[in-house]
């Protein structure tokens, strides 16, 4: 299957129009043999009878500016749409977010506060976030008590030299699809982590477009999930001498199912680019499922570019080896746990956030 | 303290230990010596309770106790502690907050309170000066690119922290040089008095020199062949165990 999109339709239209003309042509939840979407199993209605649990983020309210009501400005995605390469097969599930929603924007230069707060689960638009200065700001984007059957997208838009970190906590969600799209422009840094805990059916799309000498780190964490939780990345180094690192950790037990694909793409003038990545799962029992899929895409021949990916159980010898020192085994599965995704949460920068984070994800764990 | 009665024991249908005996008073320390493969360290799992291992007869009675139907937590909240001859590695977990776990499940199994956490930091820290080993390694990961004598001294640090009765330390000379061996058996006789007991397993006499036993048992094909004194080392020493062991 192929789909070609023309941009000079796309101008005489609006994004939305050719957006709903595209997916008239063919109705993805027809077609299940798209690579990837394969495991994600979006044609299904998962349910589960678990209450969700309302998680509490009222202290992390206290400690940042929430910005949520100011995203109010409409925007218009016509001049951005050629920066995102939407003529593979798999693109009409992200055009699908445009024909069911406006777009709307912030500019997170607007604030002053280093640490700010979005619930996106409060917006029913596609969200544009745009940053240029040069200081680091933290975002948390919370996503949560979500049941929408439609993709929503989350644009981020880094200038020249610009700093973002972004924690997003994707937690009690019935059903949830979200695209992030990031363009960093040259020497701008990315850390994206995103923390996915009692979800029933998620899918998280991140696409990222790398130009020159700009680093990406993005990290996943995911516990305690019924159901469906899907992961999908895309991340193309399109410059010279930019990095990206990705890591996802993922817990699965309960008969959930967890995936994650990722592709690393080099295009053939990014000489220089240092690509990492690694998927690691945790499975607790043998009704769970996990499948793994890493990808490289490379057309340069100067460039270091690496990937694993694991599928373990909590080891024998490790438990026994608590026990023979007086720790029960409930106590020694949870630090074991904690351990395979301590990880994720070292990674976050900000004191703040990540003390708020790991006492969250302690209490999250089960 | 601890009393083997014609212990048996098999793993996937092969037998390993044949009807062994061993008694060890509170106070003693006793030396299990043998060849490989005579099932020393079968002998120290199936003590410290690890599965895979099938008992098919025999009594293990531990201080009044019937060792084999606690479990492993409980045999060591109940004062038993095996120095690993290979200690687990275990990346994520800080060795101080590994130890502290240790010490304060312990204390949960004897009804006491949590110890506190400048106390802990105290006595963690002199210990582990006693034992050579830097604060820094405390912070690392649990025995994680840990050389092997590090290794080791972090086993006899979790046991001078967990100050057990019955210790068994499994071949804990194995892969220590001179200086860590004295180290290491220093820290094991500054634990020793009248209320606690070892079991000391090796292949050589060297660590007998640091480490003096009340009794000398030497293990082949899965039976004390022959007990003694200190003095059955050094002949261990002189003929090695295939004569020593034909000659009992």
């Amino acid at each position: 299957m192929e789909l070609v999109l023309n941009l000079d339709k796309i101008q005489s239209k609006s994004v939305s129009q050719y957006a709903k003309d595209i997916l008239d042509n063919q109705n993805p939840y027809k077609n299940f043999k798209i690579e990837n979407y394969k495991y994600a199993q979006l044609h299904k209605d998962v349910k589960s009878e678990i209450l969700l649990r309302d998680i509490d983020f009222s202290k992390l309210l206290d400690n940042t500016k929430n910005i949520t009501s100011s995203i109010s400005n409409p925007f218009d995605l016509t001049a951005n749409l050629n920066l995102w390469n939407y003529n593979n097969e798999d693109s009409f599930f992200r055009v699908s977010s445009l024909v069911k929603r406006e777009t709307k924007s912030v500019n997170l230069d607007t604030f002053n506060d280093r640490n700010l707060f979005l619930d996106i689960s409060q917006i029913n638009e596609n969200i544009h976030i745009s940053k240029s200065s040069t200081n680091e700001i933290n975002l948390i984007i919370l996503n949560s008590k979500l049941n929408d059957e439609y993709p929503k997208s989350i644009f981020l838009d880094l200038s020249n030299n610009s700093k973002l970190n972004v924690v997003h906590f994707n937690v009690s969600n019935n059903k949830s699809f979200l695209y992030f799209e990031t363009n960093l422009q040259d020497n701008s840094y990315f850390n994206f982590i995103s923390f996915q805990s009692d979800n029933i059916h998620t899918r998280n799309e991140f696409y990222a477009s790398l130009n020159q000498e700009c680093n990406f780190d993005l990290y996943g964490l995911n516990i305690n999930n019924y159901g469906v939780n899907d992961n999908y990345s895309f991340i193309q180094h399109l410059k010279p001498s930019s990095s990206s690192r990705e890591v996802f950790k993922s817990i699965v037990e309960k008969g959930a199912i967890t995936n994650f694909q990722g592709k690393i793409y080099v295009d053939s003038i990014a000489q220089k680019t240092d690509g990492y990545q690694m998927s690691r799962s945790l499975l607790l029992d043998d009704i769970s499922k996990a499948n793994n899929k890493p990808e490289l895409e490379i057309y340069a021949d100067d460039v270091k570019c690496s990937h694993g990916s694991t599928v373990s159980k909590l080891d024998d010898e490790q438990i026994y080896y608590f026990k023979s020192r007086g720790i029960d085994s409930e106590i020694a599965k949870k630090i074991l746990k904690k351990a395979f995704i301590v990880e994720i949460i070292e990674s976050i920068k900000d004191d703040m956030l990540k003390n708020y984070s790991n006492e969250l994800i302690e209490s999250l764990l089960s | 303290m601890l009393e083997i009665k014609n212990l048996h024991v098999s793993i996937e249908e092969n037998k390993i230990i044949k009807g062994l005996d061993l008694s060890i008073n509170k106070g003693e320390v006793h030396a299990l010596m043998g060849p490989n493969g005579s099932g020393k360290s079968t002998l120290s799992y199936v003590l410290s309770g690890k599965d895979k291992y099938e008992i098919n007869d025999g009594t293990i009675d531990y201080n009044g106790k019937n060792l084999l139907e606690l479990d492993v937590d409980e045999r060591a909240n109940e004062g038993l502690f095996l120095a690993f001859q290979y200690p687990m590695e275990i990346p994520g977990v800080q060795t101080s907050f590994f130890l502290k776990t240790a010490i304060n499940s312990k204390r949960k199994y004897l009804g006491q309170s949590e110890m506190d956490a400048l106390e802990f930091a105290k006595l963690m820290k002199s210990k582990a000066e006693e034992l050579n080993i830097s604060t820094e390694m405390l912070k690392r990961d649990l025995n994680v690119n840990y050389s092997g004598g590090e290794k080791k001294k972090q086993e006899i640090l979790q046991m001078s922290m967990l100050s057990p009765k019955m210790a068994i330390l499994d071949e804990t000379d194995s892969g220590l040089d001179i200086d860590a061996l004295r180290i290491v058996s220093e820290g094991v006789n500054k634990l020793r008095n009248s209320e606690n007991s070892f079991l000391v397993i090796t292949h050589y006499q060297r660590l007998l020199n640091y480490i003096k036993p009340d009794f000398v048992h030497i293990i082949a094909d899965g039976k004390i062949v022959k007990s003694g004194d200190y003095s059955l080392a050094l002949e261990l020493e002189e003929k090695g165990y295939e004569e020593i062991s034909q000659t009992a």
